[in-house]
């Protein structure tokens, strides 16, 4: 790959190398990470196999169970056992660095690597968390909206339908309401499920009926930077990562995928001994002239929908085309 | 630029598609077709393909395409090179290479246009030249007179070159055929499995009878539990976000048979296509975990299958998938296909 100079003229001339310069490091951006703080946390034992467990009893059926003075025993039950599997796997990323690039940078060069390899672990276990939300959970499609398409565009309605299903199934909220104050602008929040979207998303929230946008919320106070409303009784966080598929709604429209659950609907399982490590290898290892050493993250997950009685979600197009 | 090869093999070709896993990525790759490189030619066989990845900037390849090396017919080793998108006369567009490195959205060919689906038990659609393989999952919409399935997904069965079969579609009793409509390739599996699954029909049996779009026993096992989706525009509502287990699974009927009954429901259906866009769509199943039992009479314990039951990833990527065919890079039944990736180094 060549790279031209750009210098064509002397209106463009690139300024000199400078002699000496202060680095002052701006920003790596990072995507909002909303797909793990939801759910559960877990460890899987070391040296125990690959494939953790986890365990629900289901509850006793409630028929019957009146002594009716015959000296008979109502009959026992036996309990079922649900069993949620997860496999562990594991993901890494490298950065091989030469010598010359600490010869020649400034004295930061590793600490400035080793955060970007940081950053990746967090950025890739959130997008294994959202691929799970998007492959393992039914959706259904949106028709409340006045876009025309199938599904179409968010709608109180689609939402409401969703929190009915939730709460047909027994699924508790994991969020606390916050109390009304006297300030105007603001109403209370209810206790609330947690609903996942894109950040495409965000111009057609904000125009479902009775949407409670996060700056009328009455307390700021320990609120995410990713909490963007809440609708009915769920809080909406987003990210420009958030799931969609492009091109399969009926008008070849952006496909957006909206988990939405409760307590103890989805799991991400830690691996004991194993979890964010992050190291190097120095460049009398790597490279055979000693010029080039590594720095490397990696991380052991599994994940798993624990119940799938307590997530749902929704699958909406946007209502402008996207 | 020094390239790395990283990784090299050869296989034996089907016919069909092949995907080949690259864990070290790819910036380059390449295929010989060595059983017909030795053979007379015949107009249009591919002998040599090239795919070049993003770090070619201007120059690299786009979906479904990339560099063909094929014979010419007029001499014994004489070669055509173009590209495989190449529409012009004498030559014609074949399937390429597609490469794949995020999840979701895997295997996007360009859109497909059918001309038809037709209302049977084993709904048929036509497609000109479609050059999909059989047990290859499209995704379907714009789907017109049959706007109820826009959006699903179907595993396709008995291709011919014009035409294949939605073996999981009962359309029998749609309100009319489908007279147009897209498609496109989509990965078997999912980011992660088990996945959920779109539903085609429910028998009212004491035992339901569950049929899906695609082949069930590519993502379930006996003993495995599924929970039910089913919008109220399904009809069958009572079953509605009930979680059953699945007793036998059917490959050849894409059905599973679970422990629900279902005697007394509504008949399940799809909504008209007239409906649409505000009938709610669709129904599935997602995976609810697994029970273990054991019969004691048999000693046959079910509900341990440790390869589907866990949740894991389903489609790793990256990977490049070499479209079937002569006139394609995986070849044609029979022929042997070296191919080796590389990476740039840098």
């Amino acid at each position: 790959m060549s790279f031209p100079t750009g210098i064509t003229s002397i209106n463009n001339m690139a300024p000199e190398l400078p002699v000496q310069a202060a680095e002052d490091l701006l920003s790596t951006p990072m995507f909002n990470l909303i797909h793990s703080f939801g759910v559960d946390l877990h460890h899987a034992e070391s040296y125990i196999g690959k494939t953790t467990r986890m365990s629900r009893f289901e509850r006793l059926s409630t028929d019957g169970g009146q002594l009716d003075g015959s000296g008979i025993d109502p009959a026992s039950e036996v309990p079922v056992r649900t069993d949620i599997d997860a496999t562990m796997e594991i993901y890494a990323k490298s950065i091989v660095t030469n010598e010359q690039v600490i010869l020649w940078e400034n004295s930061k060069t590793y600490s400035k690597f080793t955060a970007l390899l940081g950053q990746w672990l967090r950025e890739k276990e959130d997008l294994l968390m959202r691929d799970l939300f998007s492959s393992s959970v039914s959706y259904i499609n949106c028709t409340g909206g006045t876009n025309g398409d199938q599904p179409s565009n968010i709608s109180l309605n689609d939402v409401n339908n969703i929190e009915t299903i939730l709460l047909n199934n027994d699924a508790r909220t994991m969020l606390v309401s916050i109390d009304a104050m006297d300030k105007f602008g603001t109403g209370p929040t209810r206790d609330s499920f947690i609903a996942l979207a894109s950040t495409n998303l965000t111009n057609d929230l904000q125009k479902v009926q009775g949407v409670l946008l996060k700056n009328a919320y009455p307390s700021q106070e320990g609120l995410r930077p990713e909490d963007y409303c809440q609708i009915s009784r769920f809080r909406f966080f987003v990210s420009s990562k958030g799931a969609k598929t492009p091109g399969i709604s009926l008008n070849g429209r952006t496909v957006y995928t909206i988990p939405m659950y409760g307590l103890e609907a989805a799991a991400k399982i830690e691996q004991n001994s194993y979890t964010a490590v992050i190291g190097s290898r120095p460049a009398w290892v790597v490279s055979s002239v000693a010029q080039n050493s590594q720095l490397y993250a990696k991380f052991a997950i599994a994940r798993a929908i624990t119940n799938q009685n307590w997530i749902s979600g929704l699958n909406c197009t946007t209502f402008n085309p996207s | 630029m020094p390239f790395t090869i990283t990784m090299g093999d050869s296989f034996t070709s089907t016919g069909a598609g092949v995907k080949i896993l690259l864990p070290n990525y790819a910036d380059y790759f390449k295929v010989w077709n060595v059983t017909q490189l030795a053979l007379q030619p015949a107009t249009g066989v591919v002998v040599q393909a090239e795919w070049f990845g993003s770090k070619f900037g201007l120059g690299a390849t786009a979906a479904n395409d990339g560099i063909r090396y094929k014979k010419n017919g007029t001499t014994p080793f004489g070669l055509q090179v173009d590209t495989f998108a190449n529409n012009v006369s004498p030559n014609a567009t074949s399937n390429g290479f597609t490469y794949v490195a995020t999840n979701p959205v895997v295997e996007p060919q360009n859109a497909a246009v059918i001309t038809s689906i037709t209302q049977a038990n084993g709904a048929v659609v036509s497609q000109t030249a479609h050059g999909y393989s059989n047990g290859d999952i499209i995704q379907f919409y714009g789907t017109t007179g049959m706007l109820q399935i826009a959006g699903m997904n179907f595993q396709i069965s008995s291709v011919s070159a014009n035409a294949y079969t939605l073996l999981g579609l009962d359309s029998s009793g749609f309100a009319s055929a489908a007279t147009a409509g897209f498609t496109r390739r989509i990965s078997k599996y999912l980011a992660v499995d088990p996945q959920f699954l779109y539903i085609t029909d429910i028998s009212r049996a004491i035992q339901a009878v569950v049929t899906f779009s695609v082949d069930p026993s590519l993502y379930y096992v006996v003993g495995m539990k599924m929970h039910f989706s089913i919008p109220y525009s399904f009809g069958m509502t009572e079953m509605n976000q009930l979680t059953g287990t699945i007793l036998s699974v059917n490959a050849a009927t894409y059905e599973v048979t679970v422990d629900i009954n279902s005697s007394a429901f509504t008949a399940f259906a799809f909504p008209l296509s007239s409906a649409s866009p505000t009938a709610q769509l669709f129904a599935t199943i997602a995976p609810a975990g697994a029970s273990t039992r054991r019969d004691p009479n048999t000693f046959v314990e079910t509900g341990y299958n440790f390869q589907y039951q866990a949740f894991h990833t389903g489609q790793f990527v990256p990977y490049i998938f070499l479209s079937g065919g002569a006139q394609s890079p995986a070849g044609a039944s029979g022929d042997i296909i070296n191919w080796m990736a590389y990476k740039l180094e840098n």
